[in-house]
């Protein structure tokens, strides 16, 4: 069965003061519904992944609150949440329900808005991904990565200056990027600068609070899918524990390690199969970790990768976050999952635009992480080449 | 955080097992922006240690000096309290570590 | 017989000087110092509290007589800063130190007398036959206004006896007690309201001394005894001048009484203040010596013991820590530090 996305859609990434959440849904479905060329009544399902909702809005019963503002009612709907994985997740179930035979088209939609509350209770709000213990020490988001960026750094002899390099080529990246939270260069002296936040990371090595939707349609309707689509040959999912104290390794997430392996199993493909990746780069840490953790990079090199340029469009082989990843795009945290299937389909489309950062690419890849790595979702695309 | 008097009574019938018992610490981060209601603490350590019992646990570190936070840094297990800007609700009391 | 069979005491890390308190309110250092005789004041982090240093002090005591915590069948304990106002410290603690459920126990207040007497009804108990062993915490986050002259002593400390009636376990033997106490209004807080507040030198003559001598006059009489008698003695440190003065006029001398007086560099942990004193006497005490020990407590009250150490306290000294190993464990804060972690910022 091939399951492909017909049509896919972001909203703009920021600090949307004046977007409401069903505003950020509508825009971003309606746009990726237009590119599909269907109408809205061939969609028989929606996905929704989405984290905060509840949390920071008040609103749950939110697989309902979507489809009636997208006009979708009376389908079914659903909300998965995963923590940041939300999106990721969703799509995975989307695609379950295909291929169970229960739908043919199905509409997944991201979505997150961050900036209606307060910083203090957002960052509150995001440690419900880790567990009780980790709430009780005080520790907050950046504390724990900044743990694993310890440990990173001390096991394969890095400095702050090799993590601030994921800051520099993300930004760059993400200056092509219209959509971008943030369209400006840094410098690994900029970074460096920056307040601290959780020694070792500072501000600038840390992802920023986001509001924005996504859509992807995905459909394994013949006469639907043409030329004009990209097919998900893998998607897979992976736990781990909770907490970060309780893993059996600080510097690699068996979550996103496990999915990942069983994704190119799946597909019948290798790490250096893949043109180019969204990857969770949350914190510049965890794009270390992930390029490491999907093969792009052995262990302990994905840092001195990365300097040399290997992940760099322009100059390197297999592209990572050419939107700018979660850094420079920004990180609506149940949306991301989703805006990088988005970003893959328009990648291997050749339809990025001024982003577009790799030419006949045929295989792209999007890793989705949940909380401190305590699930993971990888997804991998494919042209269709009919 | 959301503790209620009764997730604070379950979980306080634990304190007793931890109380005392020494542990190493393996990595930590200074917290310089908090979470809601740990904001009269910071900046604070935060570490994962591992006690003597093999059992890891993380929690901030107190009563420390810049010199104490070293890879392999020996801790006791203690009760303080987790936080104290509610002056309401019961006081939450948990574990943190001090340098030895 | 009933005594002492362990004790602990917990002493919070950091440390600041008078002197820096007094610069603070552009007063002469050196004036304060030397009208107060208190050089160093110990100062709780803000998340210690009466309870948390209890829970440390008691630790300390099992620790260093080795008795499981179920065998405790009473708990007491005296503080003028309970951190609840109805919520007894006293369960916290016991369940924190793994006590089970059957023992006695309540949560008492009388000012800086308040663990005294809580040895005293534990003794009672004791004597009885009740129960076989007892848990005594005086324990202190002692709050003074910024300004005031009490802030350039009001210090924090927990101090945790277990006493016992197994005569073959005592380390100290209580050979007589008794109290003394009258309706004296010197240093008081009203419910509801954040610091104490005091009558200036109404607290001398009229309130601790008149108690403190009240109560050692009779504890003199009773056991026909006198201070030469004794090789120590142990009173209420609200200052490093009272305990100094009052000992000199009941004709103790020097000797006698500097093994106790931990103020100096401690402060004044009100009920912790007597019993950690008597800490650092049986620190270095030798078998078979005799401590006179009188507390203060303001509204107002003393309690006295006379205390007989045995042959068991020179083995027991090596399992403890000693108070002026956690004296010498200290680090020095800046008065706005100080306001921060007693939350007055």
């Amino acid at each position: 069965m091939n399951i492909s996305i017909i049509g896919a859609a972001t909203t703009k990434f920021g600090e949307l003061w004046t977007s409401s959440p069903r505003e950020l849904a509508k825009e971003a479905f309606n746009s990726a519904l237009a590119q599909s060329g269907i109408s809205s009544s061939k969609v028989e399902a929606l996905y929704v992944g989405n984290m905060l909702g509840g949390l920071l809005g008040h609103q749950e019963n939110i697989g309902s609150f979507y489809a009636e503002e997208l006009g979708l009612s009376p389908v079914p709907a659903f909300r998965l949440e995963a923590a940041c994985a939300s999106g990721g997740v969703a799509l995975h179930n989307a695609i379950n329900s295909i291929k169970a035979g229960l739908y043919t088209t199905v509409a997944v939609l991201g979505i997150e808005k961050m900036t209606d509350a307060g910083g203090d209770l957002v960052a509150s709000a995001l440690m419900a991904a880790g567990s009780d213990e980790e709430r009780g020490s005080g520790i907050t988001f950046p504390g724990l990565y900044a743990l694993m960026a310890q440990a990173y750094m001390s096991e394969y002899k890095y400095k702050e200056e090799d993590l601030a390099e994921v800051a520099v080529k993300n930004h760059f990246h993400g200056s092509y990027n219209q959509k971008a939270q943030f369209k400006f260069k840094v410098t690994v002296a900029d970074v460096m600068k920056s307040s601290r936040i959780a020694d070792p990371l500072k501000l600038l090595d840390c992802s920023p609070v986001t509001d924005g939707g996504a859509c992807v349609i995905i459909s394994s309707d013949p006469k639907i899918i043409s030329k004009n689509s990209v097919s998900i040959v893998a998607s897979e999912v992976g736990t781990d524990t909770l907490a970060l104290h309780k893993r059996a390794s600080f510097t690699s997430l068996n979550a996103a390690k496990d999915a990942g392996r069983r994704a190119y199993a799946r597909a019948g493909l290798r790490p250096v199969d893949v043109d180019v990746a969204e990857v969770h780069d949350c914190f510049s840490i965890a794009e270390l970790i992930a390029v490491e953790d999907l093969g792009f990079s052995e262990t302990g090199k994905g840092a001195s990768d990365l300097k040399k340029g290997k992940f760099t469009r322009g100059k390197g082989k297999t592209i990572v976050n050419p939107s700018g990843g979660l850094k420079a795009c920004g990180h609506p945290v149940g949306a991301t999952g989703v805006k990088q299937a988005v970003e893959i389909f328009e990648q291997l489309m050749g339809t990025a635009g001024e982003k577009q950062s790799v030419t006949d690419a045929k295989i792209g890849l999007a890793h989705n992480v949940g909380g401190s790595g305590a699930i993971a979702t990888v997804h991998i695309f494919k042209k269709n080449n009919f | 955080m959301i503790t209620t008097p009764v997730k604070l009574w379950r979980r306080g019938k634990k304190l007793v097992n931890h109380i005392g018992v020494k542990g190493e610490l393996l990595y930590w981060t200074i917290v310089r922006v908090p979470p809601k209601n740990f904001a009269d603490q910071a900046p604070y350590p935060v570490g994962i240690v591992r006690l003597g019992t093999g059992e890891m646990m993380v929690g901030q570190l107190v009563d420390w000096t810049e010199k104490d936070l070293k890879s392999g840094m020996r801790v006791v297990a203690v009760m303080r309290r987790i936080t104290h800007e509610d002056k309401e609700n019961i006081i939450p009391y948990g574990i943190k570590f001090k340098p030895l | 017989m009933v005594g002492i069979v362990s004790y602990g005491t917990y002493i919070p890390h950091y440390r600041i000087k008078i002197e820096d308190i007094a610069r603070a309110w552009q007063k002469n250092p050196a004036d304060i110092v030397d009208a107060i005789q208190v050089k160093e004041k110990a100062v709780p982090n803000t998340d210690e509290d009466a309870i948390t240093m209890g829970v440390e002090a008691t630790v300390s005591a099992l620790r260093a007589c080795g008795l499981d915590a179920k065998k405790l069948q009473s708990v007491f304990v005296g503080s003028e800063s309970h951190p609840y106002a109805v919520n007894p410290s006293a369960t916290i603690i016991a369940e924190a130190i793994g006590m089970g459920n059957h023992y006695f126990s309540v949560d008492m207040k009388f000012a800086c007398k308040a663990a005294t007497a809580a040895m005293q009804v534990t003794a009672g108990l004791l004597g009885s036959g009740e129960i076989g062993y007892g848990l005594v915490i005086g324990s202190d986050t002692a709050q003074a206004k910024p300004h005031d002259v009490l802030e350039y002593s009001a210090a924090s400390v927990a101090a945790a006896y277990i006493l016992g009636s197994n005569k073959d376990e005592l380390i100290a033997e209580i050979k007589e007690m008794s109290s003394f106490s009258s309706n004296t209004p010197d240093f008081w807080r009203r419910d509801g309201v954040r610091y104490p507040s005091h009558f200036g030198r109404f607290t001398g003559q009229p309130a601790y001394f008149a108690h403190v001598l009240g109560e050692a006059h009779a504890l003199l009489m009773k056991s026909q005894m006198q201070p030469s008698d004794f090789d120590y003695c142990v009173f209420h440190m609200p200052n490093g001048k009272f305990p100094r003065a009052v000992a000199a006029k009941l004709g103790f001398t020097k000797e006698q009484l500097l093994p106790s007086l931990t103020v100096d560099m401690v402060g004044n942990p009100y009920t912790a203040s007597a019993m950690l004193g008597l800490a650092e006497v049986l620190d270095t005490a030798k078998p078979g010596q005799k401590i006179f020990f009188v507390s203060y407590g303001s509204g107002a009250g003393a309690d006295g013991f006379i205390f007989e150490t045995t042959k068991k306290i020179t083995d027991f000294q090596k399992k403890t820590i000693p108070v002026s190993t956690q004296i010498a464990d200290k680090e020095y804060i800046s008065y706005l530090q100080y306001l921060q972690k007693t939350h007055k910022l």
